[in-house]
């Protein structure tokens, strides 16, 4: 899966950077029980179209439809730098399979030892 | 008015009038459009005299629809936020030494920003009068006031709660006590009678793109007496040109550069429109699309409405589970229903009526229809009964 457009934009409430993606594919389940892996997964699925939303703390949140191409990623503002690449990231190590979710692992914990210095 | 949707999307419903009208009656565009085919006419600025002088007919327009005069102290501004600052930074200007503003819980960014900033700089001193149902009333702010008092901002309607201020006891005792008072029309003015003639305000502030039907990008102010308020910007006027001091005769006291026509224009036949269909009939049907809302959204279990009687066309809720922006997301991109979620830029509101988290905002305007209405809470009622609750 890959991003073909993003749109940037603020979030009024904490100043947190949001993009709109538009990807090249609909978000399928399966790409939503791959970040089962790294977060929560919300699904509301009785409504018009399948809700679905993805919180990593201190990373990032995802919002959108099962079937959309388009999704929302919001940076926490704390380590906006840090995350900048983590939804690129998730697409890209997506497409890799079992070895990616354990290469992903890795790349978490080094994201978060930066965190943690920072703190 | 029918809106189609596109790629299999429902047909649009929007609710964001709050802080954009959409659609406008069609003879804003028209008039728009009229305009920019025509060369600029407005004295001083052209030999020009075959088209019409818009800002001269805005005023008288505004200045017959507001009940105040003379048209000259209409000023045209960007926005509310402009006037705001025009006016705020203006009277702090001619006030000189430093003093004590009052402002309340139901202010917008567009003052609260200005006064803290001028507090910052130790220009002022600030207090903010708590709102009491959705309320400020004259004894909330007689609390506050001091012999240091000099100015009152305050909002004429809360663009949260949609509650409607009586400004009018308000505005007569400041003017008695030499209090200048600026009140903040953003959401009342077109939405509600405003007699300036009754109310004596120091001044009242107005935008273009809400009520008004105008086009985002106009807005302006009218102010009682002009010497209250100091010049901050200067720039051409097309009048008195060889002196390097800024004209002090209105409108161009406050108005430096080129007008924004089109903008002007726009709030013309904005206003023209609203006297054509009649206000009383606009804020008849505002009233019934918003009481029919909220009682919808009262039959629905975990939702929470926080003001049930708002005078203006303003509906603020959330839905218990959901956060406001992620209800606000579904509802846009699963219902194509637009409102709006978050602050609204009035933090101070939310701190007190949702711990600062922010709420859903559905807002109204003439127009919307009953089945627009009643759709939109089949919606709320649909994402308020998610399974996983």
């Amino acid at each position: 899966m890959r991003i073909v457009k993003s749109v940037q934009s603020k979030v009024c409430v904490d100043g947190s950077l949001m993009k709109e993606y538009v990807l090249d594919e609909p978000l399928t389940e399966e790409f939503l029980g791959f970040l089962e892996n790294f977060g929560t997964v919300r699904r509301i699925g009785q409504l018009k179209k399948p809700y679905f939303s993805f919180e990593k703390e201190h990373f990032i949140s995802i919002r959108g439809f099962a079937g959309d191409s388009n999704v929302e990623v919001r940076y926490k503002k704390e380590f906006t730098d840090l995350v900048a690449d983590y939804f690129h990231l998730l697409l890209h190590y997506y497409d890799e399979g079992e070895k990616g979710i354990a290469a992903l692992r890795g790349i978490e914990d080094s994201i978060r030892q930066k965190m943690k210095v920072r703190l | 008015m029918a809106r189609t949707g596109s790629d299999g999307q429902p047909p649009l419903i929007y609710l964001n009038n709050a802080a954009t009208t959409y659609p406008k009656p069609a003879a804003v565009p028209e008039e728009v459009a009229s305009c920019l085919k025509h060369p600029v006419h407005e004295h001083g600025r052209t030999t020009g005299t075959g088209s019409v002088d818009y800002p001269s007919a805005a005023r008288e327009a505004l200045a017959a629809f507001f009940h105040a005069g003379p048209p000259e102290n209409f000023v045209f501004t960007q926005n509310a936020t402009d006037s705001l600052n025009i006016l705020i930074h203006g009277f702090a200007k001619k006030a000189g030494a430093p003093f004590h503003a009052i402002v309340t819980e139901l202010d917008h960014n567009s003052v609260l920003r200005p006064l803290a900033a001028l507090e910052q700089e130790g220009i002022l001193r600030l207090s903010v009068v708590p709102f009491h149902d959705a309320k400020v009333s004259l004894a909330d702010i007689k609390k506050v006031i001091c012999p240091e008092t000099r100015l009152v901002v305050m909002t004429h309607g809360s663009n949260v709660l949609g509650s409607l201020q009586d400004i009018k006891p308000i505005a007569e005792y400041l003017n008695a006590n030499d209090i200048f008072f600026i009140a903040d029309g953003a959401q009342t003015a077109g939405n509600t009678v405003v007699d300036l003639e009754a109310i004596p305000a120091g001044a009242f502030v107005f935008t273009g793109h809400k009520a008004l039907f105008g086009i985002p990008g106009i807005g302006g102010f009218y102010i009682a007496d002009p010497d209250a308020v100091a010049i901050t910007r200067q720039g051409g006027t097309g009048t008195d040109s060889q002196s390097l001091a800024h004209p002090v005769e209105m409108p161009m006291r406050f108005e430096a550069g080129t007008h924004n026509y089109p903008g002007i224009a726009s709030l013309y036949a904005g206003v023209r429109f609203i006297e054509e269909t009649g206000l009383s009939e606009i804020a008849r049907k505002n009233r019934e699309l918003t009481y029919a809302f909220i009682r919808d959204l009262k039959k629905i279990r975990g939702v929470t409405v926080y003001h049930e009687h708002p005078e203006l066309p303003v509906v603020a809720f959330n839905i218990a589970g959901l956060g406001n922006e992620e209800a606000g997301f579904i509802l846009a991109n699963a219902y194509n229903i637009v409102t709006r979620t978050g602050l609204h830029c009035a933090p101070l509101v939310h701190k007190r009526i949702d711990g600062g988290k922010g709420c859903i905002r559905a807002s109204f305007s003439y127009f919307n229809t009953l089945e627009e209405i009643r759709a939109a809470a089949d919606a709320i009622r649909e994402v308020a009964g998610y399974e996983n609750r």
